[in-house]
């Protein structure tokens, strides 16, 4: 149940952190870890699953920022226990570094090597909490300022990040003051939904889905506890029912398939009164995640229509409606539709007086891309693009052509409808008042739409 | 801190090493700190700063925790390469272990633990027995984990000063972190121990249930993979059991929810109400599917896992098909294992759906996936009857879009459609026909060519079809070429006119005139012969009834299935092969340097088992085909006419094939066990038949797996002894055994230095690693038919040879118990009889014999007969294999 090597590697291979704690993986083991990833199938272009075995030594891996996060091990170990490990090491020094990049790492090696070492012991976790590694932890983080100026806005800095989950909160280290030497007193908590939606190709919902979080990063002194509230109609089980039959269960309330909670969040009134208290640890956790089927409405539509042209031209036509109401706002949207293989041109229409929109045609992928900074509640758009073929399609072209997919982050929305009622933090004194930020994002993870 | 740590990267100009070491012995103290930072920089870099040991060593008495971890970090380092100068940091680790302040006890202790250097070790002892009891969890949980250091260096030692115990004790402790770390320690030292350490009974079975709800989500894993060995007493104990596992699901951390399943399912095997079973499998598929919402590494894992679990309790998830459709965005990994999973719970109720999702995987652009997309919808047209005729139009859009690769996968899953539904669906051949020449992978040929071939009598044009193959039969694969003999000896038999008659003979010519390969040439001359000799016989044989295969997507062994479920939550379940499977864990370095040798000496490669296995008939496509549902090869199937026929035809061929196929000579003498390691035992011995030497094996496979894929490699030996052949050895199941003779060849592969008997073998197979063994050359097995002397020539050679080439040795536990019996059993073994005289009341008997490359032995025997007592003396040039002989001798006369 141990690993023998754990170390962070750069996109272009470099060894940016190792340590081993068992001394029985041969040497060179990070390029053997490399190449094998690099070259998995040799047009070097399939992806390397996360756990492969060379030699009689297993390696693990996960993908964080573009830094592959590694560990190897002769024995037959718990493979969840080894990438969550990874993921949680990757948390805790984000944690402690505030931004995580080579850069980062590379300005603080001494601290994360002293982390290494609290946090694995001859290759058993010992633990992952940065509440708990703050006690054996003596190196103060470098922080270096992120990539990309902070906005003022807390919500604008919420809309950066990965594209699979969110960097949420703000970039800056749970251990560090401020340049001014105090701590500002404040809490973020972070509901994060991922929507899949699909699409059929006459534009009823197949499938649908939710992957909800509420992440919480908390900078109050003194480990105050908290409280709090959620829907009072949350339910929780679908009560054995399948999945087929959600669209009949749709009426009242907000039902979750089900959810599971950060190990410090007590449930004692969770039952009676939907409301959860935890004393929250430092650093950034999830305090619940969630997973739902029930119906909703999703936030885009998407319409789209290829049209045949002549023998060796054809049109297509997105349109893509927003339907949430005018006061929010989406941003970063990508629409991206693979055409017919023997695409060899693509030239586009936008409405008259757009703005802030890009398009794209990736003559080696045939992909079409069409980007649009932001789209307004309610507001429709159109994007026609001509196609020119190289040889004559053979019958049915909507068969060698999409489906569309879209990716977007909508600040300040939820699709689920769960909310954080209320934050209630244990007051110290009567003039404590921390700075709390309760913040909602939904963001596309497979938003797709058949054609 | 001021400034950045990337500082310590660069480089001087003046020598970095003198720099730095001048700077550690620096009076100031952050002068001393920042340099030992450049160090460990330049260590984590790769640069040897081994040099400065000792400068940094002096550094390593401070208060400072910053400093001295950073001197810890060095010394574990390079410890190992400067062991004389590590003594010097063991008296600062005594002190330490003994600092007022915990955080520098445990520091002490746990890094002394990571020093493998033995002189290290014996100080370790008195401090980690200190820290065991020591006030304050954080240094009692660093001491657990410090005694399995301790037990991976010198295991003696901890059984001696009594860490075991200490350790259990721990067990009790009231800090869950230190009863976490117990659990881990005991659990690694019970793995590596034959001996009972860790057994849980029901009394820590209660103490660990209870730390599990105050234990860090890593603690819990812990204890709950250390649980899951425990078999409950009775069914009411298995339901406790689960009663307090169950709150786990709930939990954030992936790996509890996964090992909390694995003990679930375990203790599921024992409880009996079926209520109590169908609610845990409620209770068990939401968190099992919220597994999938978490980052796709993840997600891989635990659809690997569901795989298994479905299997073999298909119920918990059969309605949540849906959660495994895929995403766009899903990492291919991800989609592949999808796929797999929607095949297995696919059923007449949610079929429409999932065909329409395979439709729409069909048309995306990773070639692969679409290829095991096409492949699933054929899979599932095969496992579910009421559906094939949809997932047959499914197909046929398809094959109609025309794109190249869809086609060809089509054309292949089609094929077994027809396997399983025969007289069925053959309307659709017609349309199948259409793509005849757009196929350009071997596969999806060979099955459309079995197509044609099956049904010739239904295609009208079958004979043009198959003739416009003919033309370029000789470049065509042997997967082709094979279909293309049998598909065409169908036509033939169905419609026995001109053409296909005068396209036989074409055929039969080119495969056995015109052909190297053996299986090919077999084949073809088998045809030949029946058709020639009773074409009647030939029809019943070649036409025969075949039998219909089954789906076996949900079929994986069930023992092996049993042995992965024991598995859950293990990188077993990930890989789907049981732990020994690929666990080589290095334990002694002995290993490790057999391991290079035989690397160095693989000058005659790996010879691989059943080479064109494959060839022989198209391989039905649908995953780990269950043998039952193989494929028979038209001909090759026959039971009773082969054999003769082979043996006549072998007489044709090439004699040195002959042996070759002997292996299956059913029984002979027994064999002695040479090796036996994971159920896997082979006996061995060189023998000698017809003038040739062969390697005769018996494996016997007690494992609980297939073993298939067997290969043999022979290391440099005295007499360059290598095989001639591949080994074949059939799929070994568990339980059975295969025979076989392998021949063998001289002078191949020759050691230097000293002559030595011993023979080093390597075998392995595509389940297990490589068993290595050493076996003994026996002479006799050498010896050459021609090794029989004329007397003039013996006394002659014995004379020209120098005394000092004579070598003597006494058997006295040897009798001898007549002259003649002596003779004959020498003598078949290439002994051969000059001589015989009396000595007084002892027969003195003269014999010669010859080893390869022209060695003559010359052989006097002297021995009272019905006496115990026989002496031996050999006379040869080259008197250093004397002593093989006299092994020989030894072996002859005690059998």
């Amino acid at each position: 149940m141990m690993i023998s090597q754990f170390f962070v590697l750069s996109q272009r291979g470099d060894n940016i952190v190792f340590r081993d704690y068992r001394a029985e993986v041969p040497k060179g083991s990070t390029e053997t870890f490399f190449r094998k990833v690099k070259f998995w199938k040799e047009d070097g272009n399939a992806e390397a699953p996360p756990i492969f075995n060379v030699d009689g030594v297993n390696y693990f891996h996960v993908k964080v920022v573009g830094l592959y996060f590694v560990a190897t091990t002769r024995v037959n170990v718990s493979p969840s226990l080894v990438l969550e490990l990874l993921q949680r090491i990757a948390r805790v020094i984000k944690d402690y570094l505030g931004v995580l990049n080579e850069d980062s790492f590379r300005k603080n090696f001494v601290l994360v090597y002293e982390l290494l070492d609290e946090v694995i012991d001859f290759g058993y976790v010992q633990t992952t909490s940065t509440e708990v590694l703050k006690s054996y932890v003596f190196n103060e983080p470098i922080v270096v300022a992120p990539t990309r100026l902070q906005p003022i806005d807390p919500a604008a800095i919420f809309t950066q990040g990965g594209k699979r989950m969110p960097g949420t909160a703000v970039t800056k280290s749970v251990v560090a003051n401020e340049p001014g030497g105090r701590r500002r007193e404040e809490i973020f908590v972070d509901i994060i939904e991922k929507i899949s939606v699909t699409f059929s190709s006459s534009g009823y919902i197949l499938t649908s889905e939710i992957d909800g979080t509420i992440q919480m990063k908390s900078y109050l002194s003194g480990n105050p506890e908290i409280r709090l509230a959620l829907n009072e109609d949350l339910n929780i089980g679908r009560g054995g029912r399948s999945v087929y039959d959600y669209r009949s269960s749709s009426g009242s309330g907000v039902i979750l398939d089900d959810c599971n909670f950060h190990e410090s969040v007590r449930l004692d009134s969770f039952d009676s009164d939907r409301t959860l208290s935890l004393v929250p640890p430092d650093g950034e956790f999830p305090v619940m995640n969630y997973r739902m089927t029930q119906e909703f409405k999703p936030p885009f539509h998407v319409n789209t229509l290829i049209e045949e042209a002549g023998r060796l031209k054809a049109e297509v036509i997105i349109k893509i409606r927003a339907e949430f109401p005018p006061d929010i706002v989406a941003n970063t949207i990508t629409i991206q539709m693979p055409l017919p293989n023997y695409t060899s041109r693509a030239s586009f229409d936008l409405e008259p007086g757009a703005v802030g929109q890009r398009t794209d045609f990736k003559e080696s992928s045939k992909m079409l891309e069409w980007g649009l900074k932001k789209i307004v509640g309610g507001a429709e758009h159109t994007l026609r693009a001509k196609l020119t073929f190289s040889q004559e399609f053979h019958g049915n072209i909507t068969k060698e052509a999409g489906p569309v997919s879209m990716t977007f982050t909508i600040p300040m929305y939820n699709v689920s409808k769960l909310q954080v009622k209320y934050l209630q933090i244990a007051k110290k004194v009567s003039s404590y008042n921390p700075y709390r930020w309760v913040r909602y994002v939904t963001q596309a993870n497979s938003y797709v739409a058949r054609i | 801190m001021s400034g950045h740590d990337s500082k310590y990267f660069s480089t001087t100009k003046k020598g970095e090493i003198p720099e730095l070491k001048e700077e550690l012995n620096s009076q100031y103290k952050d002068k001393r700190k920042d340099a030992v930072k450049k160090v460990i920089a330049a260590m984590t870099v790769g640069k040897d700063v081994s040099s400065l040991f000792t400068d940094v060593v002096n550094c390593m008495q401070t208060e400072n925790l910053e400093l001295k971890k950073l001197v810890y970090l060095y010394l574990i380092n390079y410890a190992k390469s400067q062991p004389d100068l590590a003594i010097l940091a063991v008296n600062t680790f005594v002190k330490d272990s003994q600092d007022p302040n915990p955080l520098i006890r445990a520091l002490a202790v746990r890094t002394m633990g990571c020093i493998r250097v033995d002189k290290i070790t014996e100080y370790l002892c008195d401090p980690l027995q200190k820290c065991l009891k020591d006030d304050d969890p954080y240094v009692r949980k660093t001491a657990a984990i410090c005694v399995a250091k301790l037990f991976d260096i010198n295991a003696e030692l901890v059984e001696d000063r009594g860490f075991l115990e200490a350790l259990k004790d721990l067990i009790s402790d009231n800090n869950p972190m230190v009863v976490a770390n117990a659990v881990a320690a005991l659990a690694e030292i019970q793995e590596n121990s034959t001996s009972p350490i860790f057994e849980i009974n029901s009394t820590t079975l209660t103490k660990l249930l209870t730390a599990l709800n105050e234990c860090t989500e890593w603690g819990q894993v812990f204890i709950l993979d250390a649980l899951s060995r425990y078999k409950a007493a009775d069914p009411r104990e298995a339901e406790n059991i689960v009663e307090r596992v169950t709150p786990r699901l709930q939990h954030a951390n992936c790996a509890v929810v996964l090992s909390a399943v694995k003990m679930i399912l375990q203790q599921m095997e024992l409880i009996t109400s079926t209520d109590v079973i169908r609610n845990l499998c409620k209770k068990m598929a939401p968190p099992l599917v919220t597994l999938l919402s978490a980052e796709p590494e993840i997600q891989y894992v635990a659809l690997r896992n569901i795989n298994l679990i479905v299997q073999k309790r298909p119920t918990i998830l059969a309605h949540e098909i849906k959660v495994f459709f895929c995403k766009y965005n899903d990492p291919i990994y991800v989609k592949m294992e999808k796929l797999e999973i929607m095949i297995k719970l696919a059923s007449d109720r949610n079929i429409d759906q999932v065909l329409l999702e395979f439709k729409e995987y069909a048309t995306e652009v990773d070639v692969d996936f679409v290829r095991k997309a096409v492949r699933a919808i054929g899979r599932c047209a095969i496992k579910l009857e009421r559906a094939a005729e949809r997932c047959i139009s499914v197909l046929l859009e398809l094959i109609k879009i025309k794109v190249n690769y869809v086609v060809q996968e089509a054309i292949i899953v089609i094929k077994d459609i027809f396997r399983r539904y025969p007289n069925t669906y053959e309307s659709i051949i017609a349309t199948l026909c259409e793509s005849l020449d757009t196929l350009d992978e071997p596969e999806a040929k060979a099955s459309m060519i079995w197509i044609i071939g099956e049904y010739a009598e239904r295609i009208d044009n079958a004979d043009e079809l198959l003739e416009s193959f003919l033309e370029s039969f000789p470049e065509e694969p042997a997967q082709v070429q094979l279909q293309l003999l049998t598909a065409t000896v169908k036509l033939f038999l169905k419609k026995p006119t001109e053409g296909p008659q005068e396209m036989i003979q074409i055929v039969l010519n080119n495969a056995t005139v015109e052909t190297d390969n053996p299986d090919l040439r077999d084949r073809a001359y088998i045809y030949w012969r029946l058709l020639s000799t009773d074409p009647e016989a030939a029809k019943d044989v070649v036409l025969a009834e075949k039998p219909v295969i089954t789906d076996d997507s949900n079929q994986l062994d069930p023992s092996l299935l049993d042995e992965l479920l024991a598995n859950i939550s293990t990188l077993s379940s990930v890989y789907h092969k049981p732990p020994e499977a690929f666990v080589t864990r290095l334990k002694t370095t002995v290993q490790k340097t057999e391991d290079e040798d035989f690397a160095e000496g693989s000058e005659t490669g790996y010879s691989s088992g059943n080479p064109v296995d494959s060839a022989a008939s198209p391989p039905a496509t649908t995953g780990n085909i269950h043998p039952a549902g193989r494929q028979p090869a038209p001909a090759p199937a026959v039971p009773a006419p082969v054999p003769d026929l082979l043996g006549d035809l072998m007489g044709l061929d090439n004699a040195a094939i002959v042996p070759v196929d002997e292996p299956t000579a059913p029984s002979g003498p027994p064999l002695p066990v040479v090796v036996n390691g994971q159920g896997l035992q082979i006996s061995a011995q060189l023998t000698r038949r017809d003038g040739q030497v062969f390697y005769s094996m018996l494996f016997e496979n007690n494992s609980q797996v297939v073993l298939d894929g067997f290969m043999i490699q022979f290391n440099k030996n005295t007499f360059g002894l290598a095989a001639a052949g591949p080994l074949q050895i059939p799929p070994l199941h568990p339980g059975t055994s295969a025979r076989t003779m392998l021949p063998m060849v001289l002078f191949q592969n020759m050691s230097v230095g000293p002559p030595s008997s011993a023979l080093q073998v390597a075998v392995k197979n595509n389940q297990q690693p490589v068993l290595y063994f050493t076996d003994k050359i026996i002479l006799h097995a050498l010896f050459g038919e021609d090794g029989r002397m004329e007397r003039g020539t013996f006394l002659e050679t014995w004379r020209s040879l120098p005394d000092s080439n004579e070598v003597q040795k006494e058997f006295p536990g040897i009798t001898i118990t007549s002259v003649e019996s002596t003779i004959e059993l020498l003598a078949a073994f290439n002994m051969f009889f000059i001589a015989k005289r009396k000595n007084g009341s002892q027969d003195v008997i003269y014999l010669s014999a010859k080893v390869p490359r022209d060695v003559p032995f010359l052989i006097e025997l002297t021995a009272m007969v019905g006496q115990p007592g026989l002496k031996c003396a050999v006379k040869t040039p080259s008197p250093e294999i004397a002593p093989f002989f006299f092994e020989a001798v030894e072996l002859l006369f005690k059998a």
